[in-house]
C-alpha cells in the first residue's frame, strides 16, 4: 500500500515538474510586467481623463483597469496558488471551480471598496495608512489562511489514505460519508463551508493597485466610477484565475487516467490532496517570511 | 522556483532611470548622477499619498518639492536606494543623495540627484557596473540613455548592457549547477542577475 502511495506521489511530482520545465517562466514573466506597465499607464491617463470630465473616461478605466487585473495576475500571488491548488485535489466541478474564481475575484474588490469606503472616507485614514495596513496585516493573514487550508487538505488526505489502508473491502468508501465510491470521495470544496473558506481567505486581502485606484477616483470626486473600475479590475483578474483552475482540472483528469478502480482513485485523490497541501503551505509560508 | 526574489513580489512601480557620472582629474571617478523618472500610475499614488497640489493646478510648487524630495532623498537607515556599484568585483560604498531636484514632465515625476562615491576610484580598463534593482522587484527599474550626460573623459565610455533573459537564465542555471544545496543562500538577491546594468571603462 505504501509503495503505491509513494508510486502516486511520485508520478505526480513528475508530470508537475515536467510541467514546469516546459512553461517559458522568463518570457511569461517578461510579457506580464510589459503589460501590466502599459495598462497601469492606462490606467492613470484614464483617471486623469476623468477628472477632466472626460465622458468615456468610464469604459476607458474600466478596460484598463480589467486588463490590469489580467496581466497583474499573471504574476507571483496569493488567489493562484490556492485556486490551482484546490482546482487539483478538490472533487469540484469546473462550473463551481469557475464560479468559485469569478466569486473570489469579485470579493477581493469588494474587499477593497469597503476598506476605502470605511476607512478613507469614514475614518479619514490616509492612503499611504491604507497601503500599509494591506500589507503589514492583511497580505499576511491571507497567507496564514491559505496556509491552514493547506493543512486542512493535508489532514483529508491522511485522513483518506488511512481509511484506504484499513478498510480493505470498498464497502465504506473513503473519508465516512460516501457511498458509491468515486474520484470525488475526499469531498473537498464541494460544500459551501469549504466555499466560503477558500473565498475569504483570497478576498481578505485586496489588491493595492485597487486601492489605489479607489483612492484616486475619491480624490477626483468620481469614487463610483472607481468601484465600477475595481470591479472590472476583479472580472479581469477573475479571467486569469480562470485559466489557473481549468489546468488544475485538466491535470487532475489526466492523473485520474493513471487509476485502474475506484482504490486506485482514492489513493490519487488522497495522494493529490497531501501533495496539493504541502505545497500550498509551503509557498504560503515563502511568502511571509521577509 | 529557482528565481528566488525576483518571482516573489510583481512590480508595482515602474522607474525609467538615467545615469551619468562626474569625474575629477586623473580618470576619477567622484560621483554618479542618478534619475528616476516615474511612470504616471505611481505619479497620481505620489500626488494622493503626499497630498500634492492643493491648488489643483496641475503643476508642482515649492512645497510639493520638498515633500516629494523628503521621500525620495531622505533614505532610510541601509536603504542604498537600490543602487549598486561593483568595482573589482565588490560592492563600493556610495554616499547619499546631493543637490536633489524634482520635475513634473508628461504627468510622470522625474527626480534627480548626485550620489558621491565614498572614496574617488580611478577608472581603467577593467570595466566599473552600475546596476539599479530591487531585490524585492516591487519596484521594476529599466535605464534609458540620458538626455545630456555629464562629458565623460575621453578615452572613457559608458555602455548600458540591457538585462538579456537567455544571459541571465543560463547565469543562474550554471550558478545552481555548481552550487550545493547549502550555497543556495548566495544568490537569493538575484536581482542582480536581472537587472539593467551600465559598464564603465576609461583607457
Amino acid at each position: 500500500m505504501w509503495l503505491r502511495f509513494g508510486v502516486t506521489v511520485l508520478f505526480i511530482l513528475a508530470i508537475a515538474a515536467a510541467v514546469w520545465d516546459i512553461v517559458p517562466w522568463f518570457e511569461i514573466q517578461r510579457w506580464a510586467v510589459g503589460g501590466q506597465r502599459t495598462f497601469q499607464n492606462a490606467m492613470a491617463g484614464a483617471l486623469r481623463g476623468i477628472q477632466a470630465g472626460n465622458p468615456q473616461g468610464v469604459w476607458t478605466l474600466c478596460s484598463a483597469t480589467a486588463a490590469y487585473g489580467f496581466f497583474h495576475a499573471l504574476g507571483p500571488g496569493h488567489g493562484k496558488v490556492l485556486i490551482g491548488g484546490a482546482s487539483l485535489a478538490s472533487g469540484a466541478t469546473l462550473k463551481r471551480l469557475s464560479i468559485l474564481t469569478f466569486l473570489s475575484s469579485l470579493a477581493q474588490a469588494v474587499t477593497a471598496i469597503f476598506l476605502v469606503g470605511g476607512l478613507y472616507f469614514i475614518l479619514q485614514i490616509g492612503s499611504a495608512d491604507l497601503t500599509d495596513l494591506t500589507e503589514t496585516w492583511l497580505a499576511p493573514a491571507s497567507y496564514v489562511a491559505i496556509a491552514a487550508i493547506g493543512a486542512v487538505l493535508i489532514f483529508r488526505g491522511a485522513r483518506c489514505w488511512y481509511q484506504i489502508s484499513h478498510v480493505k473491502q470498498d464497502t465504506h468508501g473513503c473519508c465516512g460519508h460516501s457511498h458509491g465510491p468515486s474520484f470525488n470521495d475526499v469531498a473537498t470544496l464541494t460544500s459551501t463551508r469549504d466555499a466560503v473558506a477558500l473565498i475569504a481567505s483570497i478576498a481578505v486581502r485586496p489588491c493595492t493597485g485597487a486601492l489605489f485606484v479607489l483612492v484616486i477616483a475619491a480624490r477626483f470626486d468620481a469614487f463610483v466610477v472607481g468601484c465600477l473600475a475595481v470591479v472590472a479590475m476583479g472580472l479581469g483578474t477573475a479571467v486569469f484565475n480562470q485559466m489557473v483552475a481549468t489546468s488544475g482540472v485538466a491535470a487532475r483528469r489526466l492523473i485520474g487516467f493513471g487509476a485502474r478502480d475506484h482504490k486506485g482513485m482514492q489513493a490519487i485523490s488522497a495522494a493529490l490532496h497531501l501533495t496539493v497541501g504541502f505545497m500550498i503551505i509551503a509557498i504560503s509560508v515563502s511568502m511571509l517570511l521577509p | 522556483m529557482c528565481l528566488g526574489g525576483v518571482t516573489k513580489a510583481h512590480p508595482h512601480i515602474f522607474v525609467d532611470a538615467r545615469t551619468g557620472f562626474i569625474f575629477g582629474s586623473d580618470q576619477q571617478l567622484e560621483t554618479i548622477k542618478i534619475s528616476w523618472r516615474y511612470d504616471e500610475f505611481t505619479t497620481l499614488v505620489l500626488f494622493e499619498t503626499l497630498e500634492l497640489d492643493q491648488d489643483q493646478d496641475g503643476q508642482l510648487n515649492d512645497a510639493d518639492r520638498v515633500k516629494i524630495l523628503e521621500g525620495e532623498t531622505n533614505w532610510p537607515k541601509g536603504y542604498k536606494g537600490d543602487i549598486y556599484l561593483e568595482v573589482l568585483g565588490q560592492d563600493y560604498p556610495l554616499g547619499r543623495p546631493k543637490a536633489a531636484a524634482v520635475m513634473l514632465n508628461a504627468n510622470q515625476i522625474e527626480v534627480s540627484f548626485d550620489l558621491p562615491l565614498s572614496q574617488p576610484v580611478r577608472v581603467d580598463s577593467t570595466p566599473i557596473f552600475l546596476r539599479l534593482y530591487d531585490p524585492f522587484f516591487y519596484f521594476a527599474y529599466t535605464i534609458v540613455s540620458a538626455k545630456a550626460s555629464p562629458e565623460l573623459p575621453e578615452d572613457c565610455k559608458a555602455q548600458i548592457v540591457l538585462f538579456e533573459p537567455t544571459a541571465a537564465e543560463s547565469v543562474i542555471q550554471d550558478k545552481l549547477a555548481a552550487l550545493g544545496r547549502e550555497d543556495r543562500l548566495e544568490i537569493e538577491n538575484a536581482g542582480r542577475l536581472f537587472s539593467d546594468e551600465v559598464q564603465l571603462t576609461c583607457g
